[in-house]
C-alpha cells in the first residue's frame, strides 16, 4: 500500500477519534512511508516552569500514531484494542512540535507488534520511543 | 502508623515536598484542569488521585483511548516518586509500561493509586493501577522508572 492510500485511511480514522484533535494530530505522506505530527499547544505542556511536553502527551501521540498506521494497513476493516504499551523517554522534549515514524514489526492474524519513534528537531536524535501490542479483532 | 481514618501518616519531613508537589500540580495547569485531579491520599512514597475522564480523549469507538490512562499514570507515578525523596530534586520519567485491562467510557472518574516501591540510588521504581470509581473494576496497571536529580530545568528534567 502506498503512503497516499495510508493517509486517506489515517485521516478517516483520526476524524472519528476525538483524541486526535486533542493531540493536534496529522499525518503526511513521505514516499512509501508516513510521518505523523503533533502540533504543540498549551494543553500538552507538563510543567509550565520548564516548558516541556508532558510525558503522557508524548506517549499518547506515539500510541495513536502506531494505532492509526496499523488501522490503515489493515484497510480499516478490523477492530483494534490496545493490549499494553512501553514508552522510553530518551531525552527531554521541549515545548515544540513533534514528529513520529511508525514501524509495523509484526502483524499477525490476532496480534500486532508496533513501534513508534518520535523526535523534534532531528530524526537522528529521538526524544521518545514506544512499543505497542494490539489485539486485532474480527472484521467490522 | 495511621491516623484516625486509617490513612498512613505523612512524615513531617515530607511536608515541604508536598507543598512543592501541590505547586507542581498547579503548574500542570491546562492539562490537569481538564482532568479535574482531586487528591485522595498523599503520603511518603504513595499518591492516590481521583481523575475525570473527558470525552476529548475518546477513541473511534467512543471509549476512553488507552493512552489517557498512560498519561494519568505518568503524572501520578511521578508524584509518588517525588514524595519518596528526602530532599527536593528534579525528576524525570525514564520509562513507563501500561497494561490495558478493560475499556472504560468517558464521563466517569478513575482512581489512580501509585506507590514508589523502591528508591535505588538515583532511580525510583514506581508501580500502580487505575480503577473505575463507579464499579471498582481494575482498568489498567502500570510500572515505571524515574530518574532522580536530573541536570536542571532547561536541560534534562521534564517534571
Amino acid at each position: 500500500m502506498s503512503g497516499r492510500a495510508d493517509i486517506a485511511m489515517i485521516e478517516e480514522y483520526a476524524a472519528r477519534s476525538p483524541i486526535s484533535k486533542w493531540l493536534g494530530f496529522s499525518a503526511q505522506e513521505n514516499g512509501a512511508d508516513v510521518l505523523f505530527h503533533l502540533a504543540v499547544d498549551e494543553r500538552h505542556i507538563g510543567n509550565a516552569l520548564i516548558r516541556a511536553l508532558h510525558g503522557g502527551a508524548i506517549a499518547a501521540f506515539l500510541e495513536f500514531s502506531a494505532e492509526a498506521m496499523l488501522h490503515a494497513r489493515l484497510h480499516g476493516e478490523r477492530r483494534l484494542s490496545s493490549i499494553n504499551a512501553d514508552i522510553d523517554y530518551l531525552t527531554s522534549a521541549r515545548a515544540q512540535n513533534m514528529t513520529a515514524r511508525v514501524r509495523l514489526v509484526r502483524v499477525g492474524r490476532r496480534i500486532a507488534f508496533v513501534e513508534a519513534v518520535g523526535w523534534q528537531k532531528d530524526e537522528a536524535s529521538p526524544v521518545a520511543a514506544g512499543r505497542f501490542r494490539f489485539r486485532i479483532g474480527e472484521e467490522k | 502508623m495511621s491516623d484516625s481514618n486509617g490513612r498512613p501518616e505523612i512524615n513531617p519531613a515530607v511536608g515541604a515536598m508536598l507543598q512543592s508537589a501541590r505547586d507542581w500540580l498547579l503548574h500542570e495547569h491546562s492539562l490537569f484542569r481538564t482532568l479535574d485531579l482531586k487528591p485522595v491520599l498523599i503520603g511518603h512514597s504513595k499518591a492516590t488521585f481521583s481523575v475525570y475522564l473527558p470525552e476529548d480523549f475518546c477513541n473511534a469507538d467512543g471509549k476512553i483511548h488507552g493512552s489517557l490512562l498512560t498519561l494519568i499514570m505518568d503524572s501520578i507515578f511521578g508524584l509518588a516518586a517525588f514524595t519518596a525523596l528526602d530532599e527536593l530534586k528534579p525528576i524525570a520519567t525514564i520509562n513507563l509500561r501500561t497494561d490495558y485491562l478493560a475499556d472504560i467510557a468517558p464521563g466517569g472518574r478513575v482512581a489512580c493509586a501509585a506507590e514508589c516501591r523502591r528508591l535505588r540510588g538515583d532511580v525510583a521504581h514506581v508501580a500502580g493501577d487505575l480503577t473505575d470509581e463507579n464499579t471498582g473494576a481494575l482498568i489498567a496497571t502500570g510500572s515505571g522508572a524515574f530518574m532522580i536529580g536530573t541536570r536542571g530545568p532547561n536541560r534534562e528534567s521534564r517534571l
